[in-house]
């Protein structure tokens, strides 16, 4: 299936259905086929990085719930992390986040990691013309949002975890809310799974397609599930856990050709299926979790840790020098770089998201393949263009 | 070609003379026309939309449209109506006709379903600028709705609504009911072409392929029933499927032999396949082609092409209902129904019709609310590889049937249709023709949970089973 | 899998070529200064080595070290290499210093792929051209733009494609002022070109 007549271009976006925001891709087409295509970039740039150099440690937080939208609690956490190592590499003003709070942090870490494969998963099926999944797994984010909303009053962009700490303490019965959560949902995903993941159309229509090898998935950049696809046994929760991940013993899925016998290492099926079974991981992980929270504070509405206060939120003055640090979002590692030149703003803050190299290998793999096949792997690679672009 | 029975009859009556003249001939083609047409087929292809929508919503556990209901139509119907009086006359006459019994709930029952969306809808519709773009054919682009609406429609001049609710009689009604579809066809290329859009012009050369791809495995199905039944003309092939004693369903072809049962599921798939619906849309394709070959159309325009759509998919169920489900007859006690008034009669029988059409219209919607769409390439080796192979074989099966077949009974019990001869093979050999193939279907289907064994255990852990 | 500690790390790279110095930033954090000119060479050692086997590029990315306090090199963009062997789980930082004068660096995405983007991106935001990449063009920004803003002297155009940048009649400045900072350039000086 190589193109033979003359191209035609097509403008995929930046409006488009299937392109999940403004992200646009030039393709050079023979009818059917794609020939090449050329990402174009930029339609979502809002200069994040460049903010980061004019607001105060604490106050760059919000923006970071902006980076990535989708699961703004684990964009919050990233930043909060790389600045808590940054504190710890003097001793002068180093920080220790309370038990709780790490535990509260891979709470709500998990549940946005669950909810992001929900929108991620959802949406690849959306693309391939399914749109009942799409729905049935918005309305289990609409739950978890709810949870999110009693805790810190947003439902999208939530600004929670504070740098040595979380915003709020969990609310009375929060535990129990999601307990209950969990078990209508895994009930939910089996439905879910029945109505799309074993679906003959959706293994075949992904089975085999834009396969990426384990070597070629390390050297192009790629992270978190796109990674594990194709089949590199890497997770930073495990392999460089920080917080409280390292006493939680992360199991990490790897791709294998879950398709079947049209299967491949690393194709869309297995990007799409990885997605799939970190949920899982992630809801036996707040369970984990949820068994050893530590009692509250007296207070239970006092920020736990953190650096809440206004006057001790002016304080957060890190010494000079300069950290990176990555952790495992949904998307993958979201690694900061972080300059300091010992004031109360930093000096650089660099943001390295996984969608932004997965967009990286879209001229790569979106060669001589059919065009329905494109929308199929924007999907499988579940970019978020706020991510690309920041 | 001769003038179906109430056309006939009207003419007469008109003219009060056996040999009507050609304007009473004209007036009753087109009271029989508005009646099963405009209102049957119209209004249902209309509430398609919001059918689709409260089917969709069910799949998808929401409500669907829920709030408009008549409620406007019906204050603005008391103003209009009652403009001599003054308002708070109206508003006192308007309060006065829902405080009747039934009214509020009626009112109610009409949010709840969302029907107002209907009125709404076409009053948007209605209300859009009709654009035709810079880069477009305008000639093309402007006929393109007209013709699609031709294509869906035209069909139903032939087909059997009641027993005496035919248009027109014409001998070869199934041929020529696929051969007028074919117009849609057209239609869709030259909106594809017409419209100067790449995304529009690539669904109208998908629209294209596909169609007249699968024109071939509807064709092949329904050339099977004709074989069985050895006439064209769907109302005779109708009559044909009559069965006296209580249980006529009986008779339906559907049950008579397992091939033909193989010709509806075929002829189903492929009348999806020829209405564009998931999971063959390709034409539309909304995540990959934007919306396809009516991407550049908005207003009305673009709603003859939605409306076009739901047709073609009644018209699908009306064939499928007449080559298969015995048409209009009821499933039960056929033998009665034909000894009531024409009229009653008339009227059972396009109720009957209508729910089978129905039937086959929700079991469309359900499907594309539930699966996912097949990719370009998919949909061609499934219709030449599957299908077509699948309709030869049970031509095959069915003409060794005929062969081995022997006795006949009258085929109809309707008088003016010709008596023609049909297949009885008795009770064993009816069982005898069905043991083989449903072993055969058997196999396949546990074949098919083998291999639904054979999923690899991560699927198989996350549907619930055991790794 | 053997990770190599981080001092060993540092002599076998510094044996590469004698140019390479050790650093070490001000909060303890150890990093390597590889002259531009040994880059690839550097790069392609180290992924291809089987004891150093650094398959993953984790980050590009740079800096200006124009307003670092203390900084040996004002006249620098500092481009960060954060590499990473998935083979053996050990980690490294490169740095190079490009001269805002003459602000080329060869790039290494024949060494790594994923270079491919991060060095447009270090390319739009920061001015620091790649040597021999393949399409080095803008990625964030519309491709006339002026400037690059990650830059500490940068100064929003007053204007872009007929959309000024004032409000109120004041220019956005860059972020709050520090003590020690030179005046910000009076808003009638609208940058012309490329101010690198």
């Amino acid at each position: 299936m190589t193109p033979a007549g003359e191209r035609m271009t097509l403008n995929l976006g930046p409006q488009h259905p299937a392109t999940h925001g403004v992200l646009r891709i030039v393709i050079e087409s023979d009818g059917e086929v794609v020939a090449a295509c050329t990402p174009d970039h930029g339609y979502l740039h809002r200069s994040i990085e460049k903010i980061g150099e004019c607001v105060e440690w604490p106050l760059f937080v919000p923006y970071t719930d902006r980076v990535d939208y989708v699961c703004a609690m684990n964009a919050n956490l990233a930043y909060c992390v790389a600045v808590e190592k940054l504190l710890n590499t003097s001793a002068a003003t180093a920080v220790q986040v309370p038990l709780r709070a790490e535990c509260i942090r891979v709470l709500v870490a998990e549940l946005n990691r669950i909810s992001s494969h929900l929108i991620g998963v959802g949406a690849m099926a959306m693309d391939l013309g399914a749109y009942t999944p799409f729905m049935h797994g918005i309305a289990q984010r609409e739950l978890v949002n709810d949870i999110f909303e009693r805790l810190c009053g947003q439902r999208l962009t939530y600004n929670y975890v504070t740098i040595g700490g979380v915003g709020f303490d969990l609310y009375a019965g929060a535990e129990a809310e999601i307990t209950r959560f969990f078990e209508q949902f895994e009930r939910e995903m089996v439905r879910f799974n029945k109505l799309i993941t074993t679906s003959t159309i959706l293994r075949d229509r992904c089975a085999g397609v834009a396969p990426i090898n384990a070597a070629e998935a390390v050297a192009w950049g790629l992270v978190g599930p796109n990674l594990r696809a194709s089949g590199v046994d890497w997770d930073l929760r495990r392999d460089e856990p920080y917080g409280i991940y390292g006493q939680l013993g992360v199991r990490v899925p790897v791709g294998q050709a879950f398709a079947g016998k049209n299967g491949v290492v690393g194709d869309c099926f297995d990007r799409y299926l990885v997605r799939l079974l970190e949920i899982q991981e992630s809801v036996r992980l707040c369970r984990e979790v949820l068994k050893m929270l530590p009692p509250p504070a007296d207070k239970p509405t006092d920020p736990v840790g953190g650096f809440q206060a206004d006057v001790k939120r002016l304080l957060v003055k890190p010494p000079k020098g300069e950290v990176h640090c990555r952790t495992e979002a949904p998307r993958g590692e979201m690694g900061y770089y972080i300059v300091s030149d010992g004031t109360k703003v930093p000096y650089r803050v660099r943001v390295r998201t996984g969608s932004f190299t997965a967009a990286g290998i879209f001229h790569k793999v979106m060669r001589n393949i059919f065009l329905a096949d494109v929308v199929a792997v924007i999907g499988s690679f579940d970019v978020v263009v706020p991510e690309i672009d920041r | 070609m001769s003038l179906g029975y109430a056309v006939d009859a009207l003419a007469r009556w008109l003219t009060g003379s056996e040999d009507p003249a050609s304007w009473a001939i004209a007036v009753a083609v087109f009271a029989v026309f508005v009646a099963p047409i405009l209102l049957v087929v119209f209004p249902i292809a209309a509430l398609g939309q919001i059918l689709e929508r409260k089917v969709a919503a069910a799949v998808q556990r929401r409500h669907g449209p829920n709030s408009v209901g008549f409620d406007g139509v019906l204050r603005l119907a008391f103003r209009v109506c009652l403009f001599f009086l003054p308002r708070a006359r109206q508003d006192r006459l308007l309060a006065a006709f829902c405080a009747l019994p039934g009214i509020k709930g009626l009112l109610h029952l009409a949010r709840r379903l969302g029907l107002g969306q209907l009125v709404a809808d076409g009053v948007k519709m209605l209300g859009k600028e009709d654009m035709v773009p810079s880069g477009a054919d305008g000639v093309v682009f402007r006929l393109a709705p007209y013709l699609a609406l031709t294509g869906a429609f035209l069909p139903f001049c032939a087909m059997p609504f009641a027993h005496h609710l035919v248009m027109l009689e014409v001998p070869v009604s199934a041929l020529y009911a696929i051969a007028v579809s074919g117009i849609t066809v057209m239609a869709l290329l030259m909106a594809g072409w017409g419209s100067g859009n790449k995304f529009s012009l690539l669904g109208g050369m998908r629209a294209v392929a596909q169609m007249v791809s699968y024109e071939i495995p509807v064709a092949l199905a329904i050339a099977g029933v004709v074989l069985w039944s050895g006439t064209m003309d769907l109302h005779a092939i109708v009559g044909q499927q009559y069965q006296p004693g209580v249980l006529t369903f009986l008779g339906w072809n559907l049950l008579q032999s397992p091939f033909l049962a193989l010709l509806a599921v075929v002829f189903f798939l492929a009348g999806l396949a020829e209405c564009q619906r998931t999971p063959f849309d390709m034409a539309e394709a909304e995540s990959e082609l934007v919306s396809g070959f009516n991407t550049e159309y908005s207003g009305l325009r673009w709603g003859m092409f939605a409306m076009a759509e739901y047709t073609e998919m009644l018209l699908i169920g009306a064939l499928f209902a007449s080559l298969f489900l015995g048409g209009y007859q009821s499933p039960i006690g056929e033998q009665w129904i034909v000894t009531w008034p024409v009229w009653l009669e008339s009227l059972a029988h396009l109720l009957l019709f209508v729910t089978k059409v129905l039937a086959s219209f929700l079991l469309m919607m359900w499907i594309r609310w539930t699966l996912p769409r097949l990719r370009v390439d998919q949909v061609m080796r499934l219709c030449w590889l599957k299908l077509v192979p699948l309709c030869l074989l049970a031509m095959v099966g069915l003409a060794f049937t005929i062969l081995l077949g022997n006795g006949t009974v009258p085929g109809t019990a309707y008088g003016r249709l010709p008596a023609l001869p049909r297949l009885d093979l008795g009770v064993l050999g009816r069982l005898a023709a069905w043991a083989l193939p449903l072993a055969l279907a058997a196999i396949l289907v546990v074949a098919a949970r083998k291999r639904h064994g054979q999923l690899h255990p991560a699927l198989r852990q996350l549907t619930g089973g055991s790794a | 899998m053997t990770a190599l500690a981080p001092d060993v790390l540092t002599e076998r790279v510094r044996g590469l070529a004698p140019a390479i110095e050790a650093q070490v930033s001000e909060n303890g954090q150890a990093w390597l200064l590889v002259p531009a000119r040994d880059l690839v060479l550097v790069c392609s050692h180290l992924r291809d080595h089987k004891d150093l086997a650094f398959d993953s590029l984790m980050d590009l990315t740079g800096y200006d070290l124009s307003r670092y306090p203390s900084s040996p090199r004002n006249d620098a963009i500092a481009v960060v290499y954060l590499l990473h062997s998935l083979r053996h789980r050990h980690k490294l930082t490169l740095k190079v210093y490009a001269p805002r004068a003459d602000c080329v660096v060869p790039t290494v995405s024949g060494v790594w792929p994923a270079a491919l983007y991060f060095e447009r991106e270090v390319w739009d935001l920061l001015g620091v051209r790649f040597a021999d990449h393949p399409s080095l063009r803008r990625i964030m920004c519309p491709d006339d733009w002026v400037g690059h803003p990650l830059r500490k002297d940068y100064l929003y155009p007053a204007e872009y494609q007929g959309v000024s940048h004032e409000r109120d009649g004041q220019r956005f400045e860059h972020g709050p002022r520090r003590v020690g900072d030179p005046d910000p350039a009076p808003p009638t000086a609208a940058p012309k070109g490329d101010r690198g």
